[in-house]
């Protein structure tokens, strides 16, 4: 009623504002033909302007030749020129920057005075995935983003890190932000389609108002509102597959095979020994004390007749007594996707909902592994008096997820596929060879070794057997409720108020069976645990804003308080009644229950103001005092950051040039805090524990109660541009300065403890983003759209801790593979080089630096230098030489110029349109990192006589005979000692190139449908994790955050589905 | 009216949203933090002696060496490693490759195997928490009044000088080079990392400790065997003493404990299994009358796999059972008396001989049967103090105490025979006959390879080896003998080479 008042007026006025304007009427509608109530009409270049009715209609008066230029949020702007009395115009969807509304949390910004860096991805971009939560989606939307997704397990989420790793030992993910309120509950819990938008904010400027938690980024994320203009019900179906697609590494699966290698392995071990019948020693070994546990002789023969010692395998004509089974045939299985969502919105002047209801069921291709989710949200928004209005945002979630065979030990089903010698058969086998009837729960038995057999591999368990007989189960329950209610106090001056709250409960049931598993001897075994999260926020402030003749004001002064808190609790028993029963009143005999609490709270007060002056300049500062209990001697911390932009487009030069339609560059500067870094590092810790019934109490670890706040200096500087109509592109710099690193300092673990978490040290992130989009073809019928995000990151540490021992800094922390020191970044690798195989007799040979101190021109062993970055600034007059060596403990560390850093990461995709039909295809990639491949590392390890292992089937590649050059040593069964430890040889390149998603979508067309009262009906297809390309098959480098690998890894699930969406 | 509401709704959330002075304060509730135990000590003065508790509590801890692996678990581990490198234990059968890194002397050639780390952590440890308790009542010129302090220093005490003594046997080849700088020395909780210190200044350090503690434990009347009471101080002290040579005090040590009555041999019903599931000592430090220290295991103590019992036993849920077989050397084996007690002890397992089923044994004695151990941990014997004994007065020329102290022991464990065949033997036969009946009575408890060190001798591994079978090595062979762990040479500047 209002807005026709307004729409009235407006005529009117526009009515006597001259003659020789004509009036231009029309209809602004969406890109389905549905009319767009709201949208604004201005005439370029004046403040001529009206908005669109109802019913989309638009009235305005115009000279012939004027721009109307339209928009509206969620769309692409639109020029037209009027031409005529009568112009309609159809919106596209899009999102360009520079018009939308950036909310960022505190203050909702229009994208042109925002002087961050900030990227939106479009709500369609995450719904389309076949995803459970938002981390997965946001891989390759967002330059510098990186996103890791550790685990195939169903309703996984991702790590995410933004701009590289800004801190040594505190926290380096980005901070959640949930419809305005900091979020630390389970991402799992948001239904992806419940999503707005999503911003990821990267810089100072962006961040800067969350201080404390935002010197790692931000995400905000904005769940969906109804409107008061239209009423909707979108309903979506989607059905699909999970399959492992990705390749394995290549493992041998040829039994014959395998057993030539441990004879081989024998053969040289006898040889090394100074045997004068290595055959005849190899043959009696291979089976036996000395060998493999003769239960698990396969063939017709004895180890004796079974090999030809000159070609070292299998002699012809042998037989086997049975065939053992592949263990991946029973690990994996068909694995089906569904998914249904419904939502209905709407509103009147003074309330708005939006209301949904989500399925989505999701198994894994490993067994008894699966993810359900039933969700249900109600977002509200109520103006009840013209001077109070209120949000009401409510989600729930329940959740079951099935996560047996995942643990980092034997029970891996992922160890076990690609690990077990093919020599073992996964069922027990009498000694005629046939599997065994499984008396408890039908089928065969499996071969739990358990009987008096030495299986050299993972003897007593079976990680398949476990999965398929195991209970591992979570039920949870999750909840976040964000409440607003905001009162114009006067003119201008709103109090806004907001209390946001997140409730998980955990509840995992653990069920080891009676009969085979490891608690066999205790009669099975049931283990529960409650584990419960709370966490809320609460925030008051006071906002004004004032709108000046040619400049905006906008200031913000508010205080906010969080408190985050943890319950856990467990218990167990064992002796259970019913094999698989899951609660302890199925069990007798009790083991002691545990239970505590974590929790940490945060304070802080801030200020902001904004300023923009003639639309095209703008300025905004914020300062922050934050305080935490994490720290226990200094807990507050002041930070704050200065932002510019310039919008260039909207200055009268810029119109007189015709490459770029439009430009803004922005910059900013700020000093952000980090305090992630443990819950009680500032303490002295100790283990509570029960000796002889009285209280002991065991020094656990050391304490620092003056560790403080790890502060990072970021500058930030950006350049938004248009080239015509043919592309879009931001390229930004960045500047990451950190000081007072949360640094956890190795000392020498004599003085009683291992490390001592300090701030010291600084480092230097930097970097440059690119995000282009090419609109390559543009015309009525035909669309394509090539986009391409890159970014690289260098890391540098400027400045290393101080050594207590010596009052100076530390030259050389070593951590893992890689090793700290000035000047390197964070993650180069430290570790011993691989110099090849020696051909006389197939050891393998490393580098070792050294000084000649005996001056006979060659290596002698006690001349070695260990580590060779300290050793050089210790001894700078020193001559070092180097030599090889195949004692690996005489072998140099040092810096071998490789990082786990990327030169370039980023992605590329496609993006067509054709009359009805879409089509997407995302691909993610990644140069000049390196990661170090342990999983390939263990299956070319050097494997011990009882066959404890696989090998890759690059072991054939392996040294025989004196002469041979290769870089794959001899077999010897470990005589050489520590021939697979870690070394340059196994560090791979991490370059890859991924299909992350494909789509393709069609839409029917609206007038056929209109009969059946539906406004829209889209069908597609995507599939998501299609494609790994990578140095060797197997290594999949976006695992972990350092490109290394683990054995115990469920590779991503590839997934491709069919769905259908509705819209009433 | 409406301004009156929104002042009223204004203050409402203004009061609210402030906080109080206490909101930025929080405290662990999983571990805790000295300052809970300070406050709480106030309340309850016997907290004090939790710390000291706590030294205990590391000894048994399945993560101790701070490496996280099913071979590291304080100070039994350490009793399986100094067997294995004594020659005395062998490992028959490698399944899960548990202990093959000690057999094949990877660990003692490897400074950068997790063993050497793992030893050194942890007797590092001790020492840490030894210097907590010392700190807490005063340091070390603190010379204490109340029996409390007394009992709390003189444990503490003895326990730091537990870690000096075991490191300066495990990382030192020859433990009699005075001289050597060998082993970094720290007698508070505060001073950052130092340079290693001499042979000698440990070994003064540690009989000072021991020495002190046998004073102020003098009246102490301890609640359970877990406690170091003096009689286990004069037992480390025996020890130390031996070490650098000193036998005659190693005797008189060990004898002070023998004369003191408190403890009497271990029975055959106690060493072996007889029949009698319950009987046994090794499992239960109550029922071990020889036991001078050791712990009573609860289920409170969360112990499984990663233990002794989860190593040795094969009546446990154990490696033992499930194919890595610790066996006594074949060697040893064929030098035991047909009518000895103790021959019983080793038995056939799964087609392997020499299994000491019938010594270390949980008592439901069902294969693979003890998943959570409540089986004890027995840390020193008397039976060590016969020997001992036995050993300082043969060397020091006392044949006649040396003869009486081992016919002791003998003739316990003796079915039939008696112990008269040691009457007519000379100094060296004696010495012989102590060295072989200690190999044979401390079998698995880690005791042999100290004698090993300190009467120089040579060991040669027996027939059912995997590794090295029948090949001997001198006692200070750098393969017996740990390395000082890369993280030590890499993090502590003042300390650059390896002993």
């Amino acid at each position: 009623m209002k807005k026709m008042f307004l729409m009235t007026l407006s005529l009117m006025l526009f009515a006597f504002s001259g003659w020789s304007q004509k009036t231009v009427t029309g209809i602004v509608t969406d890109e389905s033909g549905l009319p767009l109530p709201g949208a604004s009409v201005v005439e370029k270049g004046t403040s001529n302007g009206v908005i669109t009715d109802f019913d989309g209609n638009y009235s305005i008066k115009a000279v012939e030749g004027a721009i109307l230029s339209i928009s509206f949020i969620g769309y692409q702007d639109a020029d037209v020129t009027v031409l005529s009395d009568v112009l309609n115009i159809s919106l596209e969807p899009g999102v360009a920057l520079e018009e939308v509304i950036v909310t960022t949390g505190y203050s909702s910004i229009r994208g042109k005075s925002f002087t961050g860096s900030a990227k939106i991805v479009s709500s369609e971009n995450i719904s389309s995935k076949n995803v459970t939560n938002i981390t997965q989606a946001l891989a390759g939307e967002v330059a510098g983003v990186q996103v890791v997704n550790s685990s195939g397990q169903p309703g996984t989420t991702s790590t995410i890190s933004i701009r590289g790793t800004g801190s040594v030992n505190g926290n380096t993910s980005p901070l959640i932000v949930l419809d305005g309120v900091p979020f630390s509950g389970s991402l799992n819990s948001i239904n992806p389609q419940d999503i707005e938008s999503t911003v990821a904010l990267k810089d100072a400027s962006a961040t800067a108002i969350y201080g404390s938690r935002g010197a790692n980024g931000v995400i905000v994320i904005n769940t969906r509102k109804g409107s008061s203009q239209k009423s909707r019900m979108s309903i979506q179906v989607r059905s699909g597959s999970n399959m492992d697609l990705l390749p394995r590494y290549d493992y041998i699966q040829s039994p014959e095979e395998y057993i030539g290698y441990i004879w081989e392995g024998q053969y040289n071990k006898a040889v090394l020994g100074g045997s004068t019948d290595p055959i005849a020693d190899a043959n009696a070994n291979l089976y036996g004390n000395n060998g493999i546990d003769p239960n698990y002789n396969i063939w017709n023969e004895n180890g004796a007749s079974l090999i030809d010692p000159v070609t070292r395998k299998t002699l012809p004509g042998v037989t086997r007594r049975y065939n053992p089974e592949n263990w991946s045939d029973y690990a994996f299985q068909d694995a089906q996707r569904q998914e249904v969502n419904l939502n209905i919105s709407g509103g009147s002047d003074t309330t708005t909902y939006y209301t949904s209801l989500g399925f989505v069921d999701d198994v894994g291709y490993s067994i008894n592994s699966d993810f359900k989710r039933y969700s249900a949200r109600l977002n509200l928004s109520n103006r009840p008096k013209e001077w109070l209005s209120t949000n009401t945002r409510l989600g729930y979630s329940y959740q079951e997820t099935n996560n047996g065979g995942q643990s980092s030990d034997s029970g891996s089903v992922f160890w076990v596929t690609t690990n077990v010698p093919s020599i073992y058969p996964l069922f027990m086998r009498d000694s005629d060879g046939n599997k065994i009837d499984d008396p408890y729960y039908g089928g065969y038995r499996y071969d739990y070794a358990d009987e008096g057999q030495a299986r050299g591999f993972a003897p007593l368990t079976n990680a398949i057997g476990d999965a398929n007989l195991g209970i591992r189960e979570t039920i949870g329950h999750n909840f976040n409720g964000n409440f607003e209610i905001n009162l114009d106090l006067a003119e201008g001056l709103t109090l806004e108020n907001r209390f946001g709250l997140q409730y998980t409960l955990n509840n995992r049931d653990n069920v080891n069976e009676p009969f085979y598993s490891s608690s066999k001897g205790q009669g099975g075994y049931v283990f529960k645990s409650k584990d419960q999260y709370f966490n809320f926020t609460l925030f008051n402030g006071l906002k004004y804003i004032k709108d000046l003749d040619e400049s905006n004001l906008e200031i913000l002064v508010a205080h906010e308080s969080t408190r985050w808190e943890r319950n856990y609790m467990s218990s167990s028993m064992y002796k259970l009644v019913e094999p698989m029963g899951r609660e302890f009143s199925n069990a007798v005999i009790s083991n002691p229950p545990s239970s505590y609490t974590q929790d940490y709270a945060l304070e802080s007060y801030l200020g902001r103001i904004a300023y923009s002056i003639s639309n095209k300049y703008f300025v905004d500062f914020t300062m922050r005092r934050d305080g935490t209990s994490r720290f226990v001697n200094n807990k507050w911390g002041t930070f704050g950051s200065v932002g510019l932009s310039w919008a260039i487009s909207d200055e009268a030069f810029f119109q007189s040039q015709n490459i770029f339609s439009s430009m803004k560059v922005r910059t900013s500067y700020g000093v952000l805090g980090e305090q992630r870094v443990g819950y009680y590092t500032g303490y002295n810790l100790f283990d509570v524990s029960n000796l002889n019934n009285n209280i002991s109490l065991a020094f656990a670890s050391k304490g620092n109660p003056d560790l403080t706040w790890e502060k990072s200096n970021q500058f930030g500087i950006g350049l938004d541009f248009s080239v015509g109509s043919f592309a879009q592109a931001s390229i930004d710099y960045f500047n990451k300065d950190v000081e007072d690193l949360l640094f956890s300092r190795r000392v020498g673990p004599s003085v009683g403890y291992a490390s001592i978490q300090v701030n010291d040290g600084a480092l230097v992130n930097k970097g440059i983003e690119l995000d282009v989009n090419f609109h390559v073809i543009d015309t009525d019928d035909f669309k394509l759209d090539i986009r391409v995000l890159a970014a690289s990151i260098q890391n540098e540490l400027t400045q290393m801790p101080l050594d207590p021992a010596t009052g100076e800094e530390k030259l050389l922390n070593v951590n893992g593979y890689f090793a700290q020191a000035k000047g390197r970044s964070l993650y180069d690798f430290y570790i011993r080089e691989s110099a090849g195989v020696n051909p006389d007799n197939g050891a393998a040979m490393w580098s070792v630096s050294y000084v000649d101190a005996d001056n006979n021109g060659a290596f002698d062993s006690g001349e070695e230098i260990l580590s060779l970055y300290d050793h050089k600034i210790q001894n700078p007059d020193d001559v070092i030489l180097t030599s090889t060596t195949e004692v690996y403990t005489e072998a140099t560390k040092k810096f071998n110029d490789k990082s786990s850093y990327p030169d370039l990461a980023g992605s590329f995709s496609l993006n067509a349109e054709y009359k009805g039909f879409d089509f997407t295809a995302l691909f993610l990639y990644s140069l000049g990192g390196y990661g170090y491949d342990s999983a390939y590392a263990n299956l070319m390890r050097n494997v011990r006589q009882n066959a404890d292992y696989n090998l890759h089937t690059d072991i054939s590649g392996r040294w025989q005979q004196p002469g041979d050059v290769t870089d794959v040593p001899r077999l010897d069964l470990n005589t050489q000692i520590n021939q697979g430890s870690t070394s340059t040889r196994f560090l791979t390149s991490s370059d890859y190139l991924s299909l992350s998603s494909l789509r393709v979508g069609y839409s029917i067309n609206e007038s056929a449908l209109e009969e059946i009262g539906v406004s829209s009906l889209r069908l597609f297809f995507t599939g998501d994790n299609l494609m790994m390309l990578s140095k060797r098959k197997g290594y999949n480098p976006t695992t972990a955050a350092s490109g290394n690998t683990s054995w115990y890894n469920y590779n991503p699930l590839s997934t491709v589905t069919f769905g259908a969406n509705i819209n009433f | 009216m409406k301004n009156t509401i929104k002042i009223t709704i204004l203050f409402l959330f203004i009061t609210i949203g402030g906080c109080e002075k206490e909101f930025l304060i929080t405290f662990p509730t999983n571990q805790i933090s000295g300052e809970q135990i300070t406050a709480a000590s106030q309340l309850n003065p016997g907290l004090q002696s939790a710390n000291v508790a706590g030294i205990y509590a590391t000894m048994y801890d399945d993560n101790a060496g701070g490496v996280d692996d099913h071979e590291d678990f304080g100070q039994k581990s350490t009793d399986i490693k100094l067997d294995l490198l004594s020659g005395d234990m062998a490992l028959a059968r490698k399944g899960y490759s548990r202990w093959a890194a000690i057999s094949e002397f990877q660990t003692t050639e490897d400074f950068t195997h997790f063993h050497n780390y793992a030893n050194w952590r942890y007797y590092y440890k001790i020492i840490f928490a030894a210097n907590i308790v010392i700190d807490g009542l005063g340091g070390n010129d603190f010379v204490p009044e109340t029996d409390d302090a007394k009992s709390f220093l003189g444990q503490a005490l003895a326990a730091r000088a537990y870690g000096y003594l075991y490191l300066s046997q495990m990382y030192v080849n020859d433990p009699s080079t005075l001289s050597k700088e060998v082993l970094p020395i720290y007698t508070d909780t505060q001073t950052p990392n130092v340079a290693k210190s001499t042979l000698s200044d440990v070994y003064t350090l540690i009989e000072s400790d021991l020495t002190k503690a046998i004073e102020y434990l003098d009246d102490f009347s301890r609640g359970d065997k877990s406690q170091i009471n003096k009689w286990v101080a004069h037992g480390l002290l025996a020890y130390a003493y031996g070490a650098k040579g000193d036998f005659a005090n190693m005797a008189s040590n060990a004898a002070a404990v023998i004369n003191s009555g408190e403890f009497s041999l271990m029975t055959p019903s106690q060493i072996v299994f007889q029949g009698d599931n319950n009987a046994g000592g090794f499992n239960n430090v109550n029922n071990a009358t020889g036991a001078m220290w050791g712990v009573d295991i609860t289920a409170d103590q969360g112990l499984g796999l990663v233990s002794f019992w989860g190593q040795m036993d094969i009546y446990s849920y154990s490696y033992q059972w499930a194919g890595n077989y610790k066996t006594m050397d074949a060697g040893l084996y064929a030098m035991i008396n047909d009518d000895d007690y103790r021959k019983d002890q080793f038995v056939d397992f799964n087609g392997f001989p020499y299994f000491p089923s019938n010594k270390f044994y949980h008592e439901g004695r069902t294969i693979g049967g003890q998943r959570q151990v409540t089986a004890d941990l027995i840390y020193m014997r008397v039976a060590e103090m016969y020997l001992l004994a036995a050993e300082g007065f043969a060397d020091s020329g006392d044949l006649v105490n040396a003869k009486i102290h081992l016919k002791t022991l003998v003739d316990d464990r003796l079915k039939t025979g008696t112990s008269a065949y040691i009457d007519g033997m000379n100094k060296a036969e004696l010495l012989d006959e102590i060295k072989l009946q200690s190999r044979i009575e401390l079998w698995g408890e880690g005791k042999s390879y100290f004698r090993v060190k300190r009467r120089k001798e040579t060991i040669t591994r027996g027939t059912n080896w995997l590794d090295f079978p029948g090949t001997s090595y001198a006692f200070d062979n750098e393969k017996l003998t740990f390395e000082i762990p890369e993280e030590e040479i890499r993090d502590n500047p003042l300390l650059a080479d390896q002993n």
